[in-house]
């Protein structure tokens, strides 16, 4: 289907799309994404799995990314070091997660993570007021926040430790009317971005050079 | 444990998808067991093993297994490069086994394989064709989803008038075209010769007459012979059949519709707890991506936390709501006194005009507008109104939305209806005057006089009508049009000449609600660029020289405003509903125009609106929408039902001309072409005798399905009641437990602590070294009765545990047994960059740590990637359980007062962590859980296994170091053998509770079960043989040598186990095989140790 590529030979998109909810468009679109983030780093052929990272200060500046408050809590949360540099692995991984049709307990597993600032498995005060902060941009009062984060907890520490754990997050998430809709959701606008480098690659040659590779 | 739920498990992706509720059970436990299994898999490729096992059984239902987690491995939390892998083995297992199975299951394998790479293609190729499928994204991602949910509306909305197109263009207009007479071979296919002239005029095409009026696009011009064509086609019936199609297609899609989505939100009951945790946790909208957006946005939550402190707040007083409740009640009066007020003006105006009309000869301009202005004025004034008096009633914005949607779409519908009221008239006018003209053939001959007064009847009879029709026109947007007055001037002008051609009051009909579909589409595109392209420009381009700020003050760049957008929406769909059976090209003219919207609308929206202020999440399946649609749709349905059974259809056109009612095509085709036991059994079944009984029945289902309904919600609310108040117990009894458990637990210990005394005092003296190491509280004398205690500890437990609900302590134990495997090495990894400086005193238990752990890189590169996510970790730390435990106890007699509380906390931390645990086991089982005591052994389990687990402590580094100290001393020190082994026993018996306990209500999954299990003993050998390459030796030889091996040497074997864990990225296959070939040849020379451990745990 569609013209020859040379970025992933078909089991590895066939692999990828085992592991993701995107299709094969989809994936090498994601790779010209990805690509597109560092066209230094990134190469053009996949088909051996080189190890390449794109560090957490270029991914925040993705469209998707930029307004998002919690943009870097995203990204770090799933970089396999910790720290937000995304191999492409990551990248499909985080599109997948992100996009529409994963299922609510995929998505609220890794929402969890972005809310554990301190990655000590649970969502304590520190972790509430970060949030809160993010949210609002600090506009809340102090004693708003406290109050916020009280009734927070209230709410949704079912075993009554203080602070949510996994439990009590995806309890409570899982009712939300909103989660499935649109919390946690989004698109790569892959599309435009393709095509411009689609372009790209007629004006330099460089398309041709990757497949002769 | 994966294929335990098989049925949980789905084969195509697409129904993976729609099943992800269930698969939730499956997806959320095997992330703790999988590895394990790879980890065996591996093995098994290695020592060919498993393999070598012939049940074919057993084979089947690995592969099985292997498949079921190929399709639900994308619903996996796991890294993407854990996910790859365990795809590739996956595969490559059942490629291996495949083989081995009967031939039939080949086959089998290979159909399904091959159906699975066509329904894969299949999907990428139709996922090409979703219309606009970029295009709303993009507006989604600047925009939102409630600006978004508008055009996804829209393409659904498309997507059924493209069916009804199609379902009108080959069954009626297509065949017409090809088998029908052809255009000018009848009376009704002809243009009238006094219109021949003026058929190509401007004014007559803007009207739909001359050409456009005698052609497929109106009910008029088709024929009424009953075959048509060779093949004998009944148009005639086609086409009633067809008109009647289009509503039942109507009705059903969207009912369908509707209850899908329904069904999507049902998990969404209106569950008030969790106002503040929604608005912090579900509030950011991540499809935002403009910053305008994404400051309103975040305006609107700030915002909507305030109110939901304020609504807290004044919970207790009611002196506001009372205010609230009398604002509302005004604003409530105040829209229906707009309402009243504006439909009284409209028949002022209407009024006014026919009075007019009737007296003056020439009308100025402002008198021929007149209607249509003040309507126009109305309609746009009047949704302005609403929003204004909207901000008085102070609700949420989305009730606000809904509110408004519901006033516009009253004050829509009540112009509507006097169109709907005002074609009615005209058409039974009509009627009359056909029957009239019939009967007064003769007189309208012989009496000049009658004619004039007959035309100024219908003149009068005419008027009202067409100001419905301009109400109507003006209505739908908000501007003028003339030519319709220009219409009622030839028709009636031409009235006596025309009588037989002009009497077709269906094509009237069409012709007005193609008209009006028209107008509304022109008037459409107008405002869109006046109100929102032009007044754009405006701001941005004369803001800088213009004397107060217009981007921010008046007039503002256009909001997008959902609410009459959509109402708009349905509106039209109305329209078409309404016009489709007497203009079958309806459907198509709309779909072209939704097309044209679609396009417009959206390069609109991204060119010169900015976000709603106050950005609100609209679900992308919006009941809301559809509900009003389904009232549209009823209420256009009723006019067109009621003209087909009301009134006789024309004399001279269309396909129904000479019956008496248009439906008698019906019963005609059945008398006529139907062998004749068919038409009597219609008769039977179409008379009262089964009617009635056939109503009362759907009555009595109504009824019955209503009362399951009602008595579902009532179990529902009680189910909830009951899961509240089981919650609140829960928490009274953790508590409690948690107290009685910590008393006597500190009784024990203190007891306790005397035996080891001794034993401490050996240790001491075996390992002087180590003393002069430590320095903090790491002291080895606290470290070693952490080993020796450990074991009565776990003594003391477990008759705890047997004499009560064995099943779940014991599952949770060996579920603590299997965690370390994959996640210690992860703290191992960060013990090494966390605390370097502490390293030394660390060594030690590093160094050992290995023998639990060495092996995981290397025999189980699956999980290396921690793909387990973070939480995860949490509950992993159970072999410290012993440590801490001790630690714990050995703390709490210096600060008694102290540690109750702490002691609370970090049970209900665990418990916290076991509950996912527990609850997901609870999911699991559920349908075989049948007896009702369970639930109460599970709060007890619940209970009991936090007070079991209670002594985890994953916070601090430190524990985690000391753990290994366990297992030195199982290695060296001989004199706390018997410790040891009395921790093998215990360990073993998590194993044994596992198998044994926690399968037996499932009995269902305990084949498989055991099976994959089976291999698991094995563990330990697998993580002992590297272990012992690179740890065990130096370890052992201190130990033997006493004078222990030098730090350094120590401190290298640490780091290069840490870099090969930093690199296990690339080596991992490769030294993964190589150490386990090296280190199985060490292993026979390494002491025997080691080897008693193995045996015992196997």
């Amino acid at each position: 289907m569609g013209n020859k590529q040379t970025i992933f030979t078909d089991e590895q998109l066939d692999n990828y799309q085992d592991c993701s909810f995107f299709n094969r468009n989809d994936i090498l679109k994601l790779h010209a994404r990805y690509y597109e983030l560092a066209p230094n780093i990134v190469p053009m052929d996949y088909r051996k799995n080189p190890i390449v990272t794109v560090p957490m200060s270029v991914i925040i500046q993705m469209p998707e990314f930029k307004e998002n408050p919690f943009k870097e809590r995203i990204v770090a949360s799933f970089s396999e070091d910790g720290e937000g540099n995304l191999t492409f692995n990551d990248f499909v991984d985080m599109f997948s997660v992100l996009c529409e049709s994963a299922p609510r307990e995929l998505k609220a597993s890794y929402a969890f993570k972005i809310y554990d600032f301190n990655n000590d498995n649970f969502i304590c005060k520190s972790d509430l007021e970060l949030t809160l902060a993010r949210l609002t941009k600090s506009e809340l009062e102090e004693e708003e926040v406290v109050l916020v984060c009280d009734k927070v907890i209230e709410e949704a520490d079912l075993d009554g430790d203080g602070k949510l754990s996994y439990a009590d997050f995806e309890d409570m998430i899982a009712k939300s009317p909103d989660f499935l809709s649109s919390a946690y959701t989004m698109f790569p606008e892959l599309l435009p971005l393709m095509e411009s480098i689609r372009k790209d690659e007629l004006l330099s040659g460089r398309g041709g050079a990757s497949s002769g590779n | 444990m994966i294929t335990t739920n098989p049925s949980a498990t789905m084969k195509s992706s697409k129904l993976s998808r729609r099943y992800a509720s269930i698969k939730r059970n499956a997806s959320q436990l095997y992330p703790y067991r999988e590895p394990l299994q790879f980890s065996n898999l591996d093995d098994s490729d290695n020592d060919d093993e498993k393999g070598n096992s012939n049940d074919p059984e057993q084979i089947f239902q690995n592969i099985q297994f292997q498949k079921d987690l190929m399709a639900t491995i994308r619903c996996r939390p796991w890294p993407m490069k854990q996910k790859l892998k365990a795809l590739r083995r996956a595969k490559e297992i059942v490629l291996k086994f495949e083989g081995r199975l009967t031939r039939t299951r080949g086959y089998q394998a290979a159909g399904v394989d091959l159906w699975r790479k066509f329904v894969r293609l299949a999907y990428n190729f139709v996922v090409i064709f979703i219309p606009w499928e970029m295009r709303i994204k993009k507006i989604e991602s600047h925009f939102g989803s409630g600006v978004a949910s508008y055009f996804i509306f829209l393409r659904w909305l498309f997507g059924i008038n493209i069916v009804l197109t199609i379902m009108t263009g080959a069954f009626i207009v297509i065949p017409e075209l090809i088998a029908g007479q052809p255009f000018g071979s009848t009376i009704s296919k002809t243009i009238p010769k006094d219109q021949v002239a003026s058929a190509q005029d401007l004014d007559t095409v803007w009207s739909l007459g001359g050409y456009l009026q005698y052609s497929v696009l109106f009910y008029g011009y088709y024929g009424k012979e009953r075959k048509i064509g060779k093949a004998g086609y009944r148009l005639p019936l086609a086409y009633f059949l067809v008109g009647m199609a289009v509503f039942v297609y109507s009705f059903i899609i969207l009912l369908k519709k509707m209850a899908k989505n329904s069904r999507m939100s049902l998990a969404s009951a209106s569950n008030e707890n969790y106002t503040f945790c929604w608005r912090v946790f579900c509030a950011w909208d991540y499809l935002i991506g403009n910053p305008e957006a994404a400051e309103s946005k975040a305006a609107a939550i700030v915002n909507s936390i305030r109110e939901a402190i304020l609504e807290e707040q004044e919970k207790k007083k009611s002196k506001n709501l009372a205010v609230t409740i009398c604002l509302r009640i005004i604003a409530n009066i105040l829209v229906l006194l707009s309402l009243a007020g504006s439909i009284y003006l409209i028949y002022f105006v209407v009024d006014r005009s026919q009075k007019l009309e009737r007296t003056k000869e020439e009308l100025t301009l402002w008198e021929k507008n007149e209607v249509s202005v003040v309507v126009s004025l109305i309609t746009m004034i009047a949704p302005s109104a609403f929003e204004l008096v909207a901000a008085l009633e102070m609700y949420h914005p989305r009730t606000t939305l809904r509110f408004q949607l519901a006033r516009v779409l009253v004050l829509y519908l009540g112009n509507l209806y006097s169109l709907i009221i005002a074609l009615l008239d005209k058409v039974n006018s009509m009627s009359i005057a056909e029957t009239e003209a019939k009967n007064n053939a003769s007189i309208w001959e012989y009496s000049p006089h009658f004619l004039p007064t007959r035309a100024l009847s219908e003149e009068e009879k005419w008027s009202p009508t067409i100001s419905g029709i301009q109400v109507k026109q003006n209505n739908t947007i908000q501007h003028y049009l003339i030519p319709i007055t220009v219409t009622n001037k030839t028709t009636s002008y031409n009235y006596n000449v025309q009588n037989q051609q002009d009497q077709c009051w269906e094509t009237y009909v069409g012709q007005e609600m193609l008209k009006l579909s028209i107008i509304d589409m022109i008037f459409t595109v107008a405002s869109i660029l006046l109100i929102d392209f032009f007044r754009g420009l405006f701001v941005r381009y004369l803001s800088d020289c213009w004397c107060w700020d217009l981007e921010s003050k008046f007039p503002e760049y256009g909001e997008f405003k959902i609410a009459e957008n959509v109402l708009h929406l349905v509106y039209n769909q109305g329209m078409i509903w309404m016009g489709a059976f007497f203009s079958p090209c309806l459907p198509a003219f709309n779909v072209l125009k939704l097309i044209g919207l679609m396009y417009l609308r959206s390069w609109a929206v991204l060119t010169c609106n900015v976000p709603h202020q106050q950005v609100f999440r609209a679900s992308r399946s919006n009941n809301f929408y559809l509900a009003m649609l389904l009232f549209m749709l009823f209420l256009c349905m009723l006019p067109t039902i009621f003209a087909i059974a009301r009134y006789k259809p024309s004399l001279n056109c269309g396909p129904f001309s000479g019956q008496e009612k248009i439906y008698d095509i019906v019963s005609e085709t059945i008398k006529n072409d139907f062998p004749l036991w068919f038409n009597s059994v219609i008769g039977y079944v179409s008379s009262p005798v089964v009617i009635l009984p056939a109503l009362l029945l759907l009555f009595m289902l109504i009824y019955y399905l209503q009362s399951i309904a009602r008595s579902l919600k009532f179990t529902n609310s009680q189910l909830r009641m009951q899961i509240q108040s089981d919650r609140s117990e829960d928490k009274k009894k953790v508590a409690q437990m948690i107290v009685a458990r910590t008393q006597t637990q500190e009784g024990s210990k203190k007891s306790q602590e005397n035996d080891f005394i001794n034993q401490q005092a050996s240790i001491h003296s075996m390992t002087p070294r180590k003393h002069g190491h430590v320095v903090n509280f790491d002291s080895p004398g606290s470290r070693i009765p952490t080993i020796s205690q450990a074991i009565p500890q776990a003594k003391i437990l477990r008759p705890v545990e047997i004499t009560s609900s064995v099943t779940s302590i014991s599952k949770a134990r060996s579920e603590h047994h299997r965690y370390p495997y994959f996640t210690h090495d992860s703290d191992l990894s960060k013990t090494k960059s966390y605390t370097p400086v502490t390293f030394k005193k660390h060594l030690e238990d590093i160094h050992s740590d290995p023998l639990f752990h060495k092996g995981i890189p290397q025999e189980n590169p699956d999980v290396l990637g921690a793909g387990a996510p973070g939480f995860l970790r949490g509950q992993i730390h159970v072999p410290r359980y012993y440590i801490v435990n001790e630690r714990e106890s050995r703390r709490k007699p210096r600060s008694i007062s102290r540690s109750p509380r702490h002691f609370h906390r970090n049970n209900l931390a665990d418990f916290g962590e076991m509950y996912s645990r527990n609850k997901r086991g609870y999911l699991l089982s559920k349908p075989h859980h049948a007896y009702p005591p369970h639930l109460s052994d599970e709060e007890e389990e619940e209970v009991r296994r936090n007070i079991f687990s209670r002594s985890f402590r994953p916070r601090s580094f430190s524990d985690l170091h000391q753990m290994p100290h366990f297992y030195i001393g199982e290695q060296t020190e001989r004199q706390i053998l018997a410790a040891e082994d009395l921790a093998r026993m215990h360990y073993q018996s998590w194993n044994d509770g596992f198998e044994a306990d926690h399968y037996r209500p499932v009995y269902l999954y305990k084949k498989p079960q055991s099976r994959n299990f089976d291999p698991e003993p094995r563990y330990p050998e697998h993580f002992m043989k590297p272990n012992n390459k690179q740890k065990m030796e130096p370890s052992f030889t201190e130990s033997d040598s006493v004078s222990a091996s030098s730090s350094d040497q120590q401190n290298s074997s640490t780091d290069q186990y840490i870099q090969i864990i930093h690199n296990k990225d690339k080596y991992l296959k490769s030294t993964g095989k190589l150490s386990r070939k090296k280190s199985k040849s060490r292993l026979e020379m390494s002491i025997v140790d080691p080897n008693e451990l193995v045996c015992s745990n196997v």
